[in-house]
């Protein structure tokens, strides 16, 4: 009960930020799956990373695992 | 000539996803540090501490806190992670070899990728400190962090170096990763640097991590105008240093 309370209080700063770490994680999601050639690892391990890490998934994958032909 | 580089960069840091992607975490980041500030006191609470220890009301100073907390241990990291190829990728693509042979100028490839970053650098950071300056002012209206701008401005000057580290690193190296590597080295020579107290008015390091201070006493900043010369300074020694470098490299 208490808890719920706390998710409605701070709706304002929650809201946003589930939208913008889901706007990430699905952006990343699809250059997986629309580039299936990274500089290494397949394509279940970059799924893997970009949904389970918030945040450092996506951006690793840009900075590391997204392959050479844009 | 640098200009219309610069405008080539903007649209490819652009198209790469690089700058959409940066956007979204520094504005992340701007909404993550006064949430944190709110809900430290309730998650203690939900602990079984509860009642044995008095908590304080979170302040904006926690929020702000926050803000220096991530920009200067995550975000200069990822920022760092993201456009460490920025140099090295192209001349591995050979995409300058046209260019150059045609007479472009390879200072200014150098000097505009160093622009650029400096440019994402300011528009990130700022966005971010909007981001957490508005929430701040909304959710914790107090009087304990009287100058908010005057503690961020030496985080912006600090970008000058950033931007340099990164040009220099990406030049001298060949990937990715070893670009990384020694732009991670000279953040720890920093933070070795820090180490000796009396260097703190003259560390580039002091303005990301001194913020709290120059917040809460506007006179504190005056200090560090030498960690202000020297960053800026630095930053275009590295960048001056990359360009004559990459002026006798292999494309």
């Amino acid at each position: 009960m208490k808890n719920a309370q706390v998710l409605l209080d701070n709706w304002p700063l929650l809201l946003p930020l589930l939208i913008l770490e889901l706007g990430l994680m699905i952006a990343a999601v699809i250059h997986v799956l629309r580039h299936p050639h990274y500089r290494f690892g397949n394509k279940v391990m970059w799924l893997i990373v970009v949904i389970v890490f918030e945040i450092i998934g996506p951006v690793i994958y840009f900075a590391f695992g997204r392959g050479k032909n844009e | 000539m640098i200009l219309i580089l610069f405008k080539k960069e903007l649209r490819e840091t652009w198209r790469t996803w690089k700058l959409p992607i940066m956007l979204i975490v520094f504005v992340i980041f701007g909404i993550m540090n006064p949430l944190m500030a709110k809900l430290t006191p309730e998650i203690l609470k939900m602990s079984n501490l509860a009642g044995k220890l008095s908590l304080p009301a979170p302040t904006s100073l926690d929020s702000w806190t926050q803000f220096y907390k991530n920009i200067s241990q995550i975000g200069i990291y990822l920022f760092m992670m993201i456009f460490a190829g920025i140099v090295n990728h192209e001349v591995s693509q050979h995409t300058l070899v046209n260019l150059v042979t045609k007479g472009l100028s390879r200072n200014a490839v150098i000097w505009s990728k160093w622009l650029i970053l400096l440019g994402q650098w300011l528009s990130l950071n700022s966005l971010s400190f909007l981001v957490t300056w508005g929430y701040t002012a909304f959710y914790f209206p107090d009087n304990h962090s009287p100058h908010p701008v005057l503690a961020f401005l030496p985080l912006l000057i600090l970008g000058c170096f950033i931007a340099g580290v990164i040009v220099f690193a990406s030049t001298i190296t060949r990937s990715n990763y070893q670009s990384l590597l020694i732009e991670i080295f000279m953040m720890i020579v920093l933070y070795l640097i820090n180490l000796f107290k009396q260097t703190v008015h003259y560390n580039p390091l002091s303005l990301m991590s001194k913020n709290l201070d120059f917040l809460q006493r506007q006179n504190s900043v005056a200090d560090y105008w030498p960690a202000m010369l020297i960053t800026v300074g630095l930053g275009l020694l590295l960048t001056f240093l990359a360009s004559r470098i990459f002026a006798h490299q292999r494309l």
